[in-house]
Order: C-alpha cells, then sequence, then structure tokens
C-alpha cells in the first residue's frame, strides 16, 4: 500500500511545488521536473502491483488510523494497481511528447497534469462514495483548466464544460446524499451487503448513474465530448481522451458491480449494453462524416465507449467474469490507442497545416512516421489482431459467440468494428492518394512523429503480455 | 408532512427547478447560477436528512462543508472563464467594427 500511496503522492507534491516555485525555474527544468515526477509514480506504481499480486487480495488502508466505519478507506486491488500503472505510463507518454516535441506547450501544463495524474490516482484507491465525488471534482477543474490552456478559443468550450461538469457532479452528490440518508454508510464494502431494491436505492442510482454516464460521455450524453476535447492542445486531447472519461467510467463500475444490488443491477445491465450499441454506431456515423480530424478521434471516442459501456452491461445482466475483463482491456487498449491518435493528428495539423481531413491527401508520403501511428492506432480500434483492441474484443465476443441466444450483441459488437473500421480506412485511404498531394512543411518535425508512434506500438504489445493482463484482471476481479 | 419530509421536498424541487433553468437557459452566467441551485438544493436535501435522528448526523454537515468549499471554488474559477471568453467576444467585435 505504501508504494500506492507513493504514487498518488509524488505527483500531487510535485504539481503544488512547481506551482510554488513558479517563477524561479525555466520552462525546461519544470518539464523535466515534471516528467522525473511521472518516472518515480511509474515505479511505485509497479511496485505496487507486485505487492497486490504478491498478497494475492486487494489491501485496505484506513487513513489517518481511525476505526473501519469513521476512517475514509483507500483500497488497493489488482485492478486499482493495475489502473495506477497505466496512468503513470500515459502521463509519461504524453508528457514526452509534450517536452520534446517541436509543438510544445504552455508552461502551465506541467503542474497541472500533475494534478491530473495525483486525482486521478486517488480516485482509482477511493473506496467511499464521497471521497470519490471528490476526486470526480478534481479531475473535472483539472480538465477544464488543461482545456483553457490553449488560448482564448478555447475559453467557452472550456466554460461549457465546466457548467456541464459540475451539474453531473451534482447528480452523483445527489444520489450519495440520498444513500447516505438511508443505510448511514458512505464506505463501499461496508455499504455493499446491506442495500435492498427500494425506492429511495432505486432513486439514488439512478441520479448517480446519469451524472456519471455525463461525465463519461457515454451515449447518450455525449455532445459535449467533442467540442471540450477538440478545443484543448493536443497532448491535452489525449489525455482527456485516453484517461479523464475513465474515472466516472470505474466510478460507474464499483456503483453497479458492488454497492447496487444483484436484481437491480440485471435490470440495468441491459439498457447499458444497448446504449453501449448504439454508441459503437451513432458515434462511429458521426466520426465517418465529421470533416475535421480531430473531430474524427473525439467522436471515435464516443464510440469507443459504446464497448466498455456494452461489457458494463453485459458483465451486470450475466455477472460473467469475462465481461469484467474485456471492460478493463478495452479501457487500456483504448487509451493508448487514443493518446497516439490524437498526438498523430496533431503532428499531421501542424506539419500539413490544415485541420481538414481532406488535406490528408497524400500523407503516407509526406508525413509517413505519423500517418502510420495514426494507421496503427486505428488498427487497434477496430481490433486487428494482434493488437490490444483485438485481445479485449475476442474476450467480449468469446462468451457471446458461444451460446446461440446471444448472438444479437455479437451482431452488435461486429457493427460496431464495421463503422469503426469504415472511418479509420476513410482517412487511411486518402492519405495514399498520391494525385493532389498536399505539401508539407519544410522541415518537418521527426521526434514529435516517433514520439506519436510510441503509444500505439505499446498498445500492439500489449498481445504480447495479454496473458498475463487476463490473469492478473481475472485474479483480483474485485 | 413533517418539517423534515417538507425540507426534503423543497431541496428536490430547487434542485429540479434550476436543473430545468440549465438545460433551457443559454446565457452562461445564467446557467453557472442554476447549477449553483443546483447545488443549494443538494445541500437543502442532506441537511435535511441529517436532522432524520435525534442528534443531528455530523457526517452529513462536513459532507456540505466540503461541497460548499468544492463550489465556491468551481464558481470562481467558472466566472473568470465566463468573463475571459466574453471579453475576447468584445474585443473583436470592435475590431471588426473599426475595420
Amino acid at each position: 500500500m505504501n508504494f500506492a500511496l507513493l504514487s498518488l503522492a509524488t505527483p500531487l507534491f510535485s504539481g503544488l511545488l512547481l506551482l510554488l516555485c513558479d517563477r524561479a525555474l525555466k520552462t525546461g527544468t519544470v518539464a523535466f521536473w515534471a516528467i522525473v515526477s511521472t518516472v518515480v509514480s511509474l515505479a511505485a506504481a509497479w511496485l505496487a502491483l507486485q505487492d497486490v499480486v504478491d498478497a494475492g487480495t486487494s489491501i485496505m488502508l484506513n487513513l489517518g488510523g481511525w476505526e473501519t466505519g469513521l476512517a475514509i478507506r483507500l483500497r488497493l486491488s489488482s485492478l486499482s494497481a493495475l489502473l495506477l500503472v497505466f496512468t503513470a505510463l500515459m502521463h509519461l507518454l504524453i508528457g514526452l511528447y509534450a517536452g520534446l516535441s517541436r509543438q510544445g506547450i504552455a508552461r502551465d501544463y506541467w503542474p497541472l497534469s500533475c494534478f491530473l495524474h495525483g486525482s486521478l490516482a486517488a480516485l482509482w484507491l477511493s473506496a467511499d462514495l464521497f471521497n470519490l465525488y471528490i476526486t470526480l471534482e478534481l479531475l473535472g477543474l483539472t480538465a477544464v483548466a488543461m482545456v483553457a490552456l490553449s488560448g482564448k478559443k478555447a475559453y467557452k468550450p472550456a466554460a461549457n464544460y465546466l457548467i456541464l461538469s459540475l451539474a453531473a457532479s451534482l447528480f452523483y452528490l445527489l444520489g450519495v446524499a440520498l444513500l447516505y440518508g438511508r443505510y448511514g454508510e458512505l464506505d463501499v464494502l461496508l455499504l455493499a451487503p446491506r442495500t435492498e431494491a427500494d425506492v429511495i436505492t432505486r432513486l439514488a442510482l439512478l441520479l448517480m448513474t446519469t451524472g456519471l454516464m455525463l461525465k463519461a460521455a457515454l451515449w447518450p450524453l455525449h455532445l459535449w465530448l467533442p467540442p471540450a476535447h477538440t478545443s484543448a492542445p493536443t497532448a491535452v486531447s489525449a489525455l482527456l481522451s485516453g484517461l479523464v472519461v475513465k474515472g466516472p467510467l470505474f466510478i460507474l463500475w464499483v456503483l453497479w458491480s458492488e454497492v447496487a444490488p444483484p436484481e437491480l443491477a440485471q435490470q440495468i445491465g441491459p439498457v447499458l449494453a444497448i446504449a453501449g450499441m448504439i454508441a459503437l454506431t451513432a458515434g462511429g456515423l458521426s466520426a465517418m462524416r465529421s470533416p475535421y480530424i480531430k473531430t474524427v478521434v473525439a467522436y471515435s471516442t464516443v464510440a469507443q465507449l459504446g464497448y466498455a459501456l456494452m461489457a458494463l452491461g453485459l458483465l451486470l445482466t450475466w455477472q460473467l467474469p469475462q465481461m469484467h475483463i474485456a471492460l478493463w482491456l478495452f479501457v487500456i487498449a483504448h487509451g493508448l490507442a487514443k493518446a497516439s491518435l490524437f498526438l498523430a493528428a496533431g503532428e499531421m495539423q501542424s506539419s500539413l497545416g490544415t485541420r481538414r481531413v481532406e488535406g490528408l491527401r497524400g500523407a503516407t508520403q509526406t508525413v509517413p512516421v505519423a500517418m502510420f501511428a495514426f494507421a496503427v492506432a486505428g488498427g487497434s480500434l477496430i481490433g486487428l489482431p494482434p493488437s490490444g483492441g483485438f485481445l479485449a474484443k475476442w474476450v467480449l465476443l468469446e462468451p457471446l459467440l458461444s451460446q446461440p441466444g446471444n448472438w444479437p450483441w455479437a451482431i452488435g459488437v461486429l457493427l460496431g468494428t464495421l463503422v469503426s473500421a469504415a472511418y479509420i480506412f476513410r482517412v487511411v485511404a486518402l492519405s495514399f492518394d498520391r494525385a493532389r498531394i498536399n505539401p508539407p512543411d519544410i522541415n518537418p518535425d521527426r521526434v514529435g512523429h516517433w514520439l506519436a508512434l510510441l503509444p500505439a506500438l505499446m498498445v500492439w504489445g500489449m498481445a504480447l503480455s495479454g496473458e498475463w493482463l487476463i490473469q492478473l484482471l481475472a485474479g483480483g476481479g474485485v | 408532512m413533517t418539517a423534515i419530509e417538507l425540507y426534503l421536498t423543497l431541496g428536490v424541487a430547487v434542485f429540479l427547478l434550476s436543473l430545468h433553468g440549465l438545460m433551457t437557459l443559454h446565457d452562461p452566467i445564467r446557467r453557472l447560477i442554476a447549477v449553483n441551485l443546483m447545488g443549494a438544493g443538494t445541500f437543502l436535501v442532506m441537511v435535511s436528512l441529517a436532522k432524520r435522528t435525534e442528534v443531528p448526523d455530523p457526517v452529513l454537515h462536513a459532507l456540505v462543508v466540503t461541497g460548499l468549499v468544492v463550489a465556491i471554488s468551481a464558481t470562481a474559477f467558472a466566472l473568470r472563464l465566463i468573463i475571459a471568453a466574453n471579453k475576447d467576444d468584445a474585443t473583436t467585435s470592435e475590431d471588426s467594427a473599426q475595420r
């Protein structure tokens, strides 16, 4: 547990320090320390993962030494340890890009990304409904501040994002208040055995689910996502799409798989799964029609979150452990692939001087590495073997195909695959069009292009460690 | 209807009314006020729930205080963003008027 706390505290305190010493440091030094703290946090998260694997069960910590019931408890399960590693790895990859690519980033990015890292780490470790609310607010506020980094034109989308995010948090908070009023507990593990399927519990769960679905941009509450994610600077878009929307998803999972009584979870399961299926198709179709590169990538987040929502819905309906594995494999594979897609899109935008998909003609020739990153990451979103996306989709499809009664769901998954293939191939096919090439910048930023490729290579590397990941997720379900 | 039930109903009513406001209004400041009223409704529910036992429940009071801190800082941040965005609008329209 100490390593997990270290992994949480390092980015938090380095963020504070960087903010306090802002005047005294050069931009390069700020970036260097932020990246060093991410590396420390990554190492600590890895050691925490080893700890929890050795222990075999989840490890609890009562903050401040108070007794259970009074203490705000932290919980390190194998899943939260894995998510800690994932968060630190994403911050490292995107931080390296932000620090080394020529496109650069405003210097306020560094303390903010440290805070984002810290609040996500706190979210994965929390086992208390109110503490989860606090981490949710921290996450929202930092994310909005990061959107505003790209200057005046982003203030309006940022303000909209903030207002929606606050409203969503209040939905969640009202639900927490009702649950506390009914049961007198906030701790997830103490609350879990006591919940009953009565009116107040239903109302509370409904309110919390609405708020969380709005925060995670799950269909049909996703409309705020494309403007907010596209107006942010490139590195921030990658963090927002790859990590931030996964936080509320995690709380949604905790809420329904642990807190909610099983009979209610079985009722909501199919609803969530159908919403996921619609998200897959609707998000994919919007991505296919969008004229701007970044909007394609942003709508593809809406579509891909549909897979996660579907896995969650089917997990609740059938209580199948495979769905739990599929859900978190999707989250990790999508995070890495989406980081690569956004970074590649940003690099191509600046190298080719266009924001439109049409401007990518001949990109395989003019910006080969960035286009390769886009195609490779897109391959994982489609689920081409042997990528991380394929791994997740295979785990999801296996139980669906084995029983004929489940085939309608499988058709939904395959339809989603078809649509994602359509919007990825639309971009890739255009980039092979060498007839009317859009001329590139004379001196392209090679480092930036290669750094955009790095997360995509990692998502394909996920297949190599697939068995280990599946066993890890299967072993410590909770 | 007991006093607690009355306050609970009032809290939920304030929450729903301001939710309606949030969904129908367009001016960002009004929307921000609507969100703040949603917060007020939530806190009213929490404070009245605290009175359901003989000795008022201190946990809910602590939650409300924490919630207020979050609400105040978020409101300050949102106001700053909205003002900055509108200032930008004003200068660009002046610029275009001069041209």
